[in-house]
């Protein structure tokens, strides 16, 4: 397994260490739902570092990358994110990804890890402007209702006026660091990205902070789930395309890319499948490839599903047919015949991530 | 490490036999595995299950099991604290986080289960 610049801080924390895409990374600290509750409440940290990275830069190195994802690039104002993603000719999803917009000729792109051989090859193929960086990047996610005091508190100033889904270049104690108001709980948040080499410094800075706390796989998972943020790899892989992954709204379909042509003519033909939100009336959760079923015929699959610890019921995502998508659509699941229904996302609605400031 | 007037089966539930009623629950091994659990299903009082029988399940957030009966009998109690506070599978996983009791209970069938140190070996050669 793959070694984050934080295995050893995670090791001295007593975490419970799992394999994730080939990453050593903590799958908690505390325990998921004290990590879960911590983030709402107050902050957490995330070790990011698995993630991947890209740095576009040139006009020329722009559009090339521009025709390898579904938005329209040229129309990201600067210091502003766009989520996206990465097709194959038959329109199956690679990755997702969020595109920044640092300057005039220059993005930085924040993809996954577990298909980055794949998006490296699409992306730095033919391109001498695109820099595939993920490897020498350390990355920190602090979120939580309380995370902009603390990143003022450890230097970062420009989180005072940075608004939902920006990014600015920044230095800490003499080093370039990528800021970004993003992230994957629904909660007021920040991404930072470093070299390797500061990460464990500035997570120590962080960790001395009283209001803030470690937290694992498990914690973010449910914390995305809570707010029905699908996952790569998991709610979408190759085989499924961004109409049936919730990403309609985020196509550019006035512009080029790899798979648009497989994609208009998903679109223009009826019946694919829809990603919803689905949650249960009780503590029982849905699961990961249960069978969706209407008044007993298989229509579709949860993609996801946990115990959410905010809301206090089950929550997941799932694939079924367009017409049976709408809110309170009633379904069964799984072998036990697990009553789901579909639910408007996110199922938690206190979350601060776009919180004005 | 893992009480001593408990039977252990190769499932991870603890037996605990007293005057032909068997009180069943779920090892500390267990709850470490499944993380932080967050839902249990527990069988209807009255309910006769046969040995092996499904019994319920414990979910957890990153998680889910069946739970069985690991020896036949009905089932005479089951632990109604478990639906508000399903954390007291975590917290007291020999006490307050049992699962349910049976009664009429073959007493032979107890002597095939683990005791306390065969358990701790078997665990043992489980997470190696």
């Amino acid at each position: 397994m793959q070694k984050t610049p934080l295995f050893d801080e995670h090791k001295g924390l007593g975490a419970k260490i799992v394999d994730f895409k080939g990453w050593a990374l903590p799958l908690q600290f505390a325990g998921i739902l004290k990590e879960h509750l911590q983030t709402r409440a107050e902050a957490s940290l995330f070790d990011c570092s698995h993630m991947g990275e890209y740095r576009i830069r040139g006009q020329k190195a722009i559009e090339s990358y521009g025709k390898q994802i579904i938005s329209d690039v040229s129309k990201i104002p600067l210091g502003r994110g766009r989520y996206g993603a990465i097709l194959n000719e038959q329109g199956g999803i690679i990755d997702d990804l969020i595109t920044f917009r640092m300057a005039g000729d220059e993005l930085y792109v924040v993809t996954n890890a577990g298909p980055l051989d794949s998006v490296t090859a699409r992306i730095c193929a033919d391109n001498a402007g695109a820099e595939h960086v993920s490897y020498e990047t350390g990355k920190i996610d602090v979120q939580g209702p309380r995370s902009r005091e603390l990143v003022l508190e450890a230097g970062f100033e420009e989180a005072q006026t940075l608004k939902f889904f920006n990014a600015t270049w920044t230095t800490w104690e003499g080093h370039a660091v990528l800021l970004s108001r993003t992230g994957f709980t629904g909660e007021l948040g920040y991404e930072l990205f470093m070299e390797n080499d500061l990460t464990p410094k500035l997570w120590d800075v962080f960790l001395e902070m009283d209001a803030i706390e470690a937290a694992g796989l498990g914690a973010r998972d449910t914390l995305r789930t809570e707010v029905g943020y699908a996952l790569s790899g998991q709610d979408f892989d190759e085989t499924v395309t961004p109409l049936e992954a919730g990403m309609a709204s985020f196509i550019a379909w006035d512009t080029d890319f790899v798979g648009k042509e497989a994609l208009e003519k998903r679109r223009d033909t009826d019946g694919h499948p829809v990603q919803v939100g689905i949650i249960t009336r009780s503590k029982r959760k849905p699961q990961q490839d249960f069978e969706v079923k209407h008044h007993g015929t298989a229509v579709g699959i949860v993609t996801s599903g946990t115990y959410g610890p905010s809301v206090e019921h089950g929550v997941g995502l799932a694939r079924v047919p367009r017409a049976l998508s709408e809110p309170g659509t009633q379904f069964t699941a799984g072998p036990k015949d697990l009553e789901i229904e579909v639910a408007e996302i996110p199922f938690y609605k206190k979350g601060t991530c776009r919180i004005k400031i | 490490m893992y009480p001593e007037e408990l039977k252990y089966t190769q499932e991870h539930e603890w037996i605990r036999g007293e005057d032909g009623t068997c009180t069943i629950g779920i090892t500390a091994y267990a709850t470490e595995q499944l993380g932080d659990v967050t839902y249990v299903e527990l069988p209807e009082t009255g309910v006769k299950l046969a040995k092996g029988a499904e019994a319920g399940a414990v979910e957890s957030v990153k998680a889910a099991s069946d739970i069985y009966a690991p020896v036949g009998g009905e089932v005479v109690e089951v632990n109604t604290a478990l639906d508000d506070q399903p954390e007291l599978v975590n917290e007291s996983p020999y006490a307050d986080g049992w699962f349910f009791k049976l009664k009429d209970v073959d007493p032979a069938e107890l002597s095939s289960f683990m005791d306390a140190a065969a358990y701790a070996h078997y665990v043992e050669e489980q997470s190696q």
